[in-house]
């Protein structure tokens, strides 16, 4: 007993042990698996799946309804991260920091998502300054 | 008097080792350890903005503006100075027939890293992602996402 409990105590211990910010895919969402070996960084989370488009763990906008749109700028996405920007820019301020804003967001995206709908939300991303762009995967052991 | 001393220390040996202090512990934090442990191993594909338009009149010489099309039935792998290539995605080693004509690729160009992918509006993530994949293992991590016409 005591032999099993220690062996799954670190086991588990290990799993903590990990390069870079530890993410964890949005529930619902299938991500695609990539030989990619690169950590993940602090950001904004955008998540795409079913008809859903969610920021940072609340739905923003309707997939089938951004799709159907002939713009590629998802307005209420872009919203929410100009407010996004706007706070981060306002804190870095309040911090003293003259550091110009560096807009990281990540996206994920389930597997079956249509290229229409990532582009559009590529696109929202980079209108409101959030150039950093990295697709959330999950990386082939 | 020395046969009772003996008998004290023989009890004191004899005593199991108290462990339920330590189960106590440790089921404790197994619980706690089990619902923040992170069983995928997340990573991320940093994306490279698409070139503009505007920006390649000056390095145009050096540009080869490689492309791989993902069309519903075949890749199209092209460029300039590149010889074109219609892999038929129906065949089971398409992938390794890509990852093939990559590797021309970079053998001819060692010094381009860019590769552009341009996909339909129907095309799926996943498939998207796969591109990327051989891209990157062929040598050509700067991958850009650009649509059809």
């Amino acid at each position: 007993m005591m032999d099993i409990l220690t062996t799954l105590l670190l086991f588990l211990l290990k799993s903590f042990v990990v390069d870079g910010e530890v993410i964890t895919p949005v529930p619902g969402v299938d991500l695609p698996e990539s030989s990619s070996t690169t950590a993940p960084q602090a950001s904004i989370v955008v998540a795409i799946f079913d008809d859903t488009i969610m920021m940072d763990g609340e739905v923003v906008a309707r997939v089938s309804k951004a799709s159907a749109s002939g713009d590629l700028l998802i307005s209420p996405l872009a919203r929410r991260l100009d407010d996004a920007r706007e706070k981060a820019t306002e804190i870095a301020r309040l911090r003293g920091g003259g550091e110009e804003f560096r807009g990281k967001v990540s996206i994920q995206g389930d597997r079956e998502i249509y290229f229409a709908i990532l582009q559009r939300v590529m696109y929202t991303c980079s209108a409101s300054g959030y150039e950093e762009i990295s697709l959330a995967v999950i990386g082939k052991s | 008097m020395r046969t009772s001393t003996r008998r004290g220390y023989r009890d004191i040996v004899a005593d199991d080792i108290e462990l339920m202090p330590l189960m106590n512990l440790f089921v404790a934090m197994i619980p706690m350890l089990l619902i923040s442990a992170v069983f995928l191993n997340v990573t991320v594909i940093d994306m490279k903005a698409p070139p503009e338009a505007a920006d390649a009149g000056a390095d145009q010489k050096d540009n080869i503006a490689l492309a791989i099309t993902i069309k519903d039935d075949y890749y199209v792998v092209e460029g300039r100075g590149v010889e074109k290539r219609v892999i038929t995605r129906a065949n089971a080693d398409a992938q390794e027939q890509l990852a093939d004509a990559l590797a021309g690729v970079v053998a001819e160009h060692p010094d381009n890293q860019d590769i552009m992918i341009i996909s339909e509006q129907d095309t799926q993530y996943g498939d998207i992602v796969a591109v990327m994949d051989i891209s990157r293992d062929s040598g050509l991590p700067a991958v850009s996402l650009l649509g059809a016409n």
